[in-house]
């Protein structure tokens, strides 16, 4: 029956313009729509699977402003029982390591956890650091870029896939687990779900409720800023190969030019 | 008076229209062109709860009301994907049931509504009666305990993926030997039973037929709830289904103006979008009002319904399947025309929602009785017919 904590994150949707503020470089958030990460849908999926085969209970939790409550309430309506929310005004401009000493003392006021399970990178920050640092600050083992999950009593196997390979990874359990985008296809809130949701607790908690003092937290103290940042270049016409016959020779000549033959 | 849906209902758009996402239209034309249905969408949603959100909780449904099921319908047509049928089994079928049939006839067919798994057409237009359901002939006969019913119908949608439909028939009263309309569910394998499919020019997933109920013999509980609430039931299922006519319309509206719109910001023939010229700006924003507004009535005709004032709802009702099968006609026109040659290639897919468009204009009642009505009901004119 593990006790799982899944990370969330709000996120500017991918598919609008995601801008950072002109101010101090960090996150537009009014600048586009904001969803659920994709990546977090399939680590809340993946705890549910495990939650249903082996009963258990699985926490949302998320570090972000007010409006981060969607994104939690998805999580909620996709099956999630409960959550905490850490809000705090002194978070702005937090880093990865701000956040996941954050998110490690959030996951301490939870009893007795498992498993803490994340996305492997989120789509706007894209630092791919935070669950390693979490596990390093919980002393946890992490298994990072999980392709596949398998829970077995105190025992916690993984199939790790990055560009180097597969490699198998087991470890006893309490431990982090951050997944990858091939883990699952994460369902969709049924309307009972999105009905239930409204109803499951949600703790909000401060950095102070943390324990942890407003100067510790934040852009003034983040080990890591934006100093500058310029918009992408607008995309290149691309080169047109006539056919006259040669059309396949052509372009693969092209395809060997660029080195991706 | 609130103009703001509620959290839940937002979050039931959302999932549902992520959902729609995965099929899309190009799905659903493959689907059509190929002479098929969309059985896959359909048990998803049902799956989902979706096409349940109306079924009282105790049968396995939602809860909810029928502004939640036109919400569902909206969404899944404005991602290209409509389900036609959910105008009829959950929102008719299910809400005559859920509200008259007697206890036995709530537990045998509501679970069923609520997961999806159970789908029911419905059956009142005649081929000799049209709008004028004084002269429909399709009649039940009394037979020992139960019925035996004979009739014809026509344009009725979606018999072929149904396994019963609910069939608007009359009975004799005993006293004054009139007829007087009363509802049947039949097995679409009963014997005596029959469908033709009806070849239609619309580019459909879902098809009509006409009906021949030959000697059909019936149980006596194939008669929904009692012999005398049949024009009570018949009002508490036709107003949902204008509100998920309009529903429909609206989404269909949505799906094409979305892609007329895509199409006027990246199409550049001389230094600008096409849309930044007024004349292809301008019917696009008078598209999107429409809409708009034929949307805004259907959620107060559906407010009005799960309320529970069927009078007014009936109003609202009709005025905004009016309002919706004209700016359906309306936005795919226009998306058609901002597409220009384009707008009737097989690869932009707007062509063929030319004649489906018009649907809404003509079903489930017609534009012109939906004006008599409004001038006698609304404005106090005289009869015309």
């Amino acid at each position: 029956m593990p006790n799982i904590v899944v990370l969330v994150k709000q996120v500017p949707d991918t598919y609008s313009e995601r801008k950072l503020s002109d101010g101090d470089k960090t996150l537009d958030r009014d600048s586009a729509d904001a969803v659920l990460d994709e990546i977090n849908e399939r680590a809340v999926e993946e705890a549910l699977l495990i939650k249903e085969a082996s009963e258990g209970e699985v926490t949302v939790l998320s570090v972000g402003p007010d409006r981060a409550t969607e994104a939690i309430r998805k999580a909620l309506s996709m099956g999630a029982d409960k959550a905490i929310h850490v809000s705090d005004a002194a978070l702005h401009g937090a880093d990865v390591i701000q956040t996941a000493k954050v998110l490690a003392a959030a996951i301490g006021k939870v009893d007795g956890v498992d498993l803490v399970i994340a996305g492997n990178e989120s789509t706007d920050g894209v630092a791919g650091a935070v669950p390693a640092i979490l596990a390093e600050l919980l002393g946890y083992p992490q298994l990072t870029h999980a392709r596949k999950v398998t829970v077995e009593g105190s025992a916690i196997k993984v199939e790790r896939e990055t560009s180097d390979g597969i490699t198998h990874l087991e470890a006893n359990l309490p431990a982090v687990v951050s997944v990858g985008e091939k883990i699952n296809e994460p369902r969709y809130p049924s309307f009972k779900g999105i009905m239930a949701a409204k109803k499951k607790p949600v703790e909000t908690l401060t950095v102070a409720d943390l324990g942890l003092s407003a100067d510790e937290v934040g852009l003034a103290s983040a080990w890591t800023q934006v100093l500058e940042a310029s918009p992408k270049p607008p995309r290149q016409a691309g080169q047109k190969v006539a056919d006259e016959g040669d059309g396949g020779v052509k372009v693969a000549e092209y395809l060997v030019s660029q080195k991706l033959i | 008076m609130s103009f703001v849906e509620s959290e839940e209902r937002i979050a039931l758009r959302k999932a549902v229209a992520d959902l729609g996402r995965k099929y899309g239209h190009e799905y659903y034309l493959k689907r059509a062109k190929a002479n098929e249905h969309t059985d896959e969408l359909w048990a998803e949603a049902g799956k989902l709860g979706y096409l349940g959100v109306n079924v009282p909780e105790e049968f396995g449904g939602g809860g909810g009301g029928i502004g939640d099921l036109a919400a569902v319908c909206e969404e899944l047509a404005a991602a290209g994907c409509g389900l036609l049928q959910m105008v009829v089994s959950p929102a008719i079928c299910a809400t005559i049931i859920a509200r008259f049939g007697t206890d036995e006839q709530k537990r045998r067919w509501l679970p069923g509504f609520a997961d999806g798994t159970l789908r029911m057409a419905f059956a009142i237009t005649e081929p000799d009666a049209g709008s004028n359901s004084h002269k429909l002939t399709t009649t039940a006969k009394r037979d020992g305990d139960g019925w035996i019913l004979n009739g014809r119908k026509v344009f009725i949608s979606c018999v072929d993926e149904s396994q019963s439909v609910l069939v608007v028939g009359r009975t004799e009263d005993a006293k004054t030997g009139k007829l007087k309309p009363a509802l049947f569910v039949v097995p679409t394998d009963a014997e005596g039973f029959t469908a033709h499919r009806i070849d239609m020019e619309m580019v459909s997933a879902d098809w009509q037929f006409s009906l021949f109920l030959d000697d059909v013999r019936l149980p006596a509980d194939a008669l929904v709830g009692s012999e005398d609430a049949a024009l009570a039931q018949l009002f508490a299922g036709l107003n949902p289904e204008r509100i998920m006519a309009t529903a429909y319309a609206v989404g269909t509206g949505r799906f094409a103006l979305s892609k007329a719109v895509e199409y006027a910001n990246t199409r550049t023939v001389w230094k600008a979008p096409i849309g930044s010229h007024q004349a292809v700006a301008h019917p696009l924003a008078d598209a999107h009002v429409q809409l708009e507004l034929a949307k805004l009535m259907g959620q107060k005709a559906a407010a009005l319904y799960d309320a529970g004032d069927d009078m007014a709802a009936g109003e609202s009702a009709n005025m905004a399947k009016y309002a919706a099968g004209e700016a359906v006609v309306k936005a795919v026109d226009q998306a058609v025309h901002t597409h220009g040659g384009n707008g009737l290639t097989s690869e932009y897919g707007l062509g063929s929602l030319l004649a489906a468009s018009r649907l809404t204009r003509i079903a489930p009642v017609s534009r012109e009785m939906i004006l008599n009505f409004i001038a006698q009901f609304s404005l106090g004119l005289p009869k015309s017919y």
